[in-house]
């Protein structure tokens, strides 16, 4: 970048450029081939030709891993726990928000600050008295015991964006809410709430991919495997078939699907909010 | 992270954009404030006690049993101890160790990492085929769970039929193949390419969400007048990008004092405590020896260690960018 | 921000949800009773994820549930280390799985003062076990588990690769091993492979030399005296130092882990390493994992150390069993007196698996090395449960940590002895 002139389009540079950038999605896209490719060999192929392709091809590991019920049982675990989180933290969230953007009150920001400290500590710091409050409520080895935490950490983020979109919505739209006779919930309800689905769609897509990789919590309140959510599963798996390890590829590779489909179809909302919640926190 | 300047802003007038217009009259205002305290709590009070409870509560629970000697077992623990857990563990080589790891990884992510997404994000930012599709698969690994990331890796990476090495071995270059996760010198290293394969994603978003905050005209001016690309770089770009990066080095050394998952599944902390962190340790022992009370007093330790280190860089580093910076981000959707 | 504001806001937040909370914290039970006829769902952990072991308790789980069309067995199989975590995990949460696997000693006390574990009664009803094969389980004359194998651990060679390297005979003492050791090395073959990761593997030396260094009654001692700073136990450190100064290990075995295939068992199993310090089960996970050596592979016991307390003849070992859950139901109880009728637990023996724990159960073995170990056991002047078993968990795990600290280089004989010796003083 140290040339000795203003800038201009050459074609050198040009190509070095894309050079550049082929050989950076070599290494993001190599490891994830490796996978994919991975689980179509058997442990004989993946020693011998670890870089060509399956030959030949054995579709028995990922049929295997699609025919089980306890890969499917994962993903609706990991499902249930991912949605009821992301009701939870935007429905109390937005309550907060609104109240925090829309009335003044003693003591507001400071109750806004105590929130937004949430984002500075780890999670890591809390999992053990997490875990024996838990096991004083009996919410181990029960869905809540993860759905109310992963909610809990999720609020200081989820306030924070949405408390941004509800200030910028302008006043005159609740003002003319509240002379039509509506209530503040009236208001909240029926016309900002409306207003703010695309931050809406933000924070949940946050909430739910926080959810689906979260593994420190499960891993401490799900015991019963039942319970286990697609991360738990994994380290399992990879536990158990220790020794077969193009069998662990499929799994792995099976389970990474769901969030990459999610993120090709939210990517734009996934992008915003995490620009935005870095950001404004 | 409050920075006034923000958490005022629903106060202040709309950004931007948005209509100028008379404030709320007063008799509004006062009407509000009547049936204050009933609305504002039937608001915020079911947010915030999930939040008392499960994020405030925990801090004051981990600083409670870190005073005692406690299996775990039973109810509550009831062998106080004092500050013995903690003298322990500030005498411990494992703790040493976990606090000099996770500085190496962080000066890793502040001069490796961070430099790497920065120019990756200005090179995506320039017009160039395909930029779309390199965007979108370059964030991609960030989507992935550190699990699926971590056994996917441990596998790369092993010794003998790991791809890391075959590729070496494919190459000719066997003298630079490792036992990557075994070895105490190359663990580190190792784990911090990771980590590097996941994030840098992240790090290029928010800084070409930055980037494209800086209006053109102002590199255009500075081209004008004769500077170089690398003048502009150095003057004009990296200054106007520096509350972003700011954020991104704070978000980096936070993210690193609770490394977790992506270690306990590729190393276990180990060869030897080489790659452990604090959250590992912790886990080790209030999960695995069930030493609960002197697990419970590293969880004080990383609260304090963050709690301190975030209020200071508000202070000290962040102080400027809540001032009125040039670039607002998060405008830029 | 006013700290007492803050303060005030907080105490009234948990209040609240407390009381909220309190109320859905009731509900969750979720314990299987006993009904008889009704449908009955038994939760069973093993660690069994290796062949030949896989196949048989899957066998067990099949056929017990073709008998009592009843009754459920959901298996969960897990790998060693994680299911350790995880039982340390499930008896701070009180709340275990019906049948999950033990190894006794001090793990299960632990699981017994936390409640989850639930007392056989009348063992006798169940099976006929060898008084060796039950000791570890029972704990102030009753009966927490039950055994499905016992056994010891010795060394497991590669007579050729030592016959390449011009080692005659296995050696009898501490010399003739380091010697051993040094003329693999120099016949350019990797002497011992070792899982470093998992750190139980590494413990086993450690331990024989303290058996043989301190002696067994040192290594009861220092349960109650929580004092493990002897000349015995620091010689032992000494001694194993001198073996791993030798640097007998394979390639990266700092993070091997035991069953993988780049692990320890693997390692042995496909040749690659001339011997492995291994529990009974070491022959049928070198083949699941590793392919296998045959009839290359032999047994001998772990030698006798020169100027100790203890004899050659005393060994270190124990044996896979399970335990029942507090809360199991009655059906679990059957269950495993189902596995434990003699035809079922000789489908065990002979599969190579593990080694009888039931009266009678010996001529089921079929296969030489395994007859040996049996019969080595069988002529053992003292025993000793492994460590990480024998004492509490965070005794056991500090025991692993600091010899794996020692075998990688950044801990001396001194400061394992310490490290224990703390560990155990405060946690004990």
């Amino acid at each position: 970048m140290s040339r000795r002139r203003p800038a201009g389009p050459s074609r050198a540079k040009g190509l070095s450029l894309h050079l550049l950038a082929v050989l950076l999605a070599a290494f993001v896209l190599v490891p994830i081939l490796f996978g994919v490719l991975g689980g179509f060999k058997d442990n004989a192929q993946l020693a011998t030709n670890p870089f060509g392709l399956p030959a030949p091809w054995h579709p028995e590991n990922y049929t295997e891993v699609l025919g089980s019920v306890s890969f499917w049982r994962q993903i609706g675990n990991s499902v249930l726990v991912a949605l009821a989180t992301t009701v939870l933290v935007v429905g109390l969230s937005a309550l907060a928000a609104f109240a925090f953007a829309r009335f003044a009150f003693r003591g507001r920001e400071v109750l806004f600050t105590i929130f937004t400290a949430g984002l500075m500590f780890p999670f890591a710091v809390a999992i053990l008295p997490l875990f024996v409050l838990m096991r004083a409520f009996g919410l181990l080895d029960n869905p809540l015991g993860v759905i109310l935490v992963q909610a809990a950490f999720g609020l200081p983020m989820t306030i924070i964006i949405l408390r941004g979109f509800f200030a910028g919505v302008p006043r005159e739209v609740e003002e003319a809410a509240v002379i039509d006779g509506c209530t503040p919930f009236g208001v909240f309800w029926r016309v900002l709430l409306p207003m703010a689905r695309p931050a809406l769609a933000t924070v949940s897509v946050l909430a739910i991919v926080a959810s689906w990789n979260n593994f420190f919590l499960p891993l401490a309140v799900f015991n019963d495997p039942d319970w286990w959510t697609i991360p738990l599963g994994v380290q399992q798996f990879q536990g158990q078939y220790s020794s077969d390890i193009a069998r662990t590829l499929a799994y792995v590779v099976l389970a990474m699907v769901p969030a990459l489909a999610f993120y090709a179809v939210a990517e734009r909302h996934l992008i915003s909010g995490l620009t935005a919640g870095a950001t404004k926190g | 992270m409050t920075h006034p300047a923000l958490t005022e802003r629903p106060e202040k007038r709309p950004r931007t954009g948005a209509r100028p217009g008379p404030g709320p009259g007063p008799a509004t205002v006062r009407r509000r404030r009547l049936r204050g305290l009933a609305t504002v709590a039937l608001f915020i009070l079911p947010a915030l006690v999930l939040y008392g409870l499960l994020v405030l509560a925990p801090i004051a629970i981990a600083a409670y049993t870190s005073m005692f000697r406690w299996n775990g077992l039973g109810g509550w623990p009831e062998d106080f101890v004092g500050l013995d857990n903690f003298t322990r563990l500030f005498d411990s080589d494992v703790f040493h160790g976990d606090l000099r790891n996770g500085l190496i990884i962080i000066v890793l992510s502040l001069l490796v990492q961070l430099p790497f997404a920065l120019g990756l994000a200005l090179l995506l930012n320039r017009r160039m085929r395909g930029r779309a599709v390199y965007r979108l698969l370059f964030f991609a690994p960030y989507v992935l769970s550190e699990v699926i990331t971590g056994v996917l890796f441990s596998l790369i990476l092993s010794p003998e039929s790991g791809l890391a090495n075959q590729l070496l071995r494919a190459v000719g270059l066997e003298e630079l193949e490792r036992a990557w996760l075994a070895d105490p010198s190359t663990v580190l290293p190792a784990l911090f390419a990771v980590m590097t394969w996941k994030y840098f994603g992240f790090y290029m978003i928010l800084f070409l969400a930055g980037r494209q905050g800086i209006p053109a005209e102002l590199g255009e001016a500075a081209a004008i007048d004769g500077a170089t690309a690398w003048e502009q770089f150095r003057h004009v770009t990296l200054p106007l990008l520096g509350p972003t990066i700011r954020i991104a080095a704070f978000l980096s050394i936070i993210g690193t004092v609770q490394l977790f998952d992506l270690v306990w599944v590729l190393t276990g902390g180990g060869p030897d405590h080489a790659s452990e962190t604090l959250a590992v340790t912790m886990f080790q022992f209030g999960f695995k020896r069930t030493q609960v009370g002197y697990a419970s007093a590293i969880s004080v330790v990383m609260f304090l260690l963050s709690m301190i280190f975030a209020l200071a860089y508000l202070r000290f580093v962040m102080r400027r960018d809540t001032q009125g910076a040039v670039t607002t981000m998060g405008d830029h959707r | 921000m006013s700290l007492r504001r803050r303060g005030l806001v907080m105490g009234a937040a948990i209040t609240a949800a407390s009381l909220l909370l309190g109320g859905c914290g009731g509900g969750s039970e979720n314990g299987s009773e006993a009904s008889p006829g009704g449908k009955v769902t038994i939760e069973w952990w093993h660690i069994g994820t290796a062949e030949p072991n896989k196949t048989i308790y899957d066998g067990w789980a099949k056929a017990y549930q073709a008998q009592h069309p009843n009754v459920t067995i959901k298996v969960t199989p897990m790998e060693n280390d994680a299911f350790k975590s995880k039982m340390a995990t499930v008896t701070t949460a009180a709340s275990a799985p019906d049948i999950f696997s033990t190894w006794g000693g001090g793990v299960l006390k632990q699981q017994l003062d936390a409640g989850i574990v639930k007392d056989f009664g009348d063992v006798n009803a169940i099976g006929k076990f060898t008084s060796a094969a039950l000791a570890a389980y029972q704990i102030d004359g009753k009966t927490y588990g039950i055994p499905v194998d016992v056994g010891m651990v010795g060394f497991w060679y590669n007579k050729k690769l030592f016959a390449e390297a011009g080692v005659t005979e296995p050696p009898a003492t501490w010399p003739a091993f380091l010697d051993a050791v040094k003329k693999l090395k120099a016949a350019g073959i990797t002497p011992i492979a070792l899982a470093g990761k998992e750190k139980w593997p590494g413990h086993y030396y450690w331990t024989y030399l303290a058996m043989r260094m301190a002696g067994l009654d040192a290594l009861k001692q220092a349960a109650t005296t929580h004092d493990f700073t002897g000349a015995g136990f620091v010689a032992a450190g000494r001694k194993l130092k001198e073996l791993v100064d030798l640097e007998p290990f394979q390639k990266g075995f700092l993070n091997a882990a035991y069953s993988t295939p780049d692990g320890q068992a693997a390692t042995v199993g496909s040749g690659k390493a001339a011997m492995e310090l291994m529990g009974q089960w070491a022959p049928s996970v070198q083949k699941d994992a590793g392919g296998g050596i045959g009839e290359d592979l032999g047994f001998f016991p772990f030698p006798a150390v020169e100027g100790g307390q203890g004899a050659a003849t005393e060994a270190l070992g124990g044996g896979n069993g399970f335990a029942i859950g507090a809360d199991a139901p009655a059906e679990a109880v059957d269950f495993l007196k189902f596995i434990s009728q003699m035809d079922n637990h000789k489908k065990f023996v002979e599969s190579g698996a593990g080694l009888p724990a039931l009266a009678g159960g010996e001529e089921a073995i079929k296969d030489a090395n395994l007859k040996t170990v049996a019969t080595t056991l069988a002529g053992a002047t003292g025993f000793q449960l492994y460590l990480d078993q024998a004492y509490p968990p965070a005794v056991g795990q500090e025991i692993n940590d600091s010899v794996a600290g020692l075998i990688a280089g950044s801990k001396t004989p001194e400061e394992v002895a310490a490290a224990i010796t703390e560990t155990a003083k405060a946690e004990g």
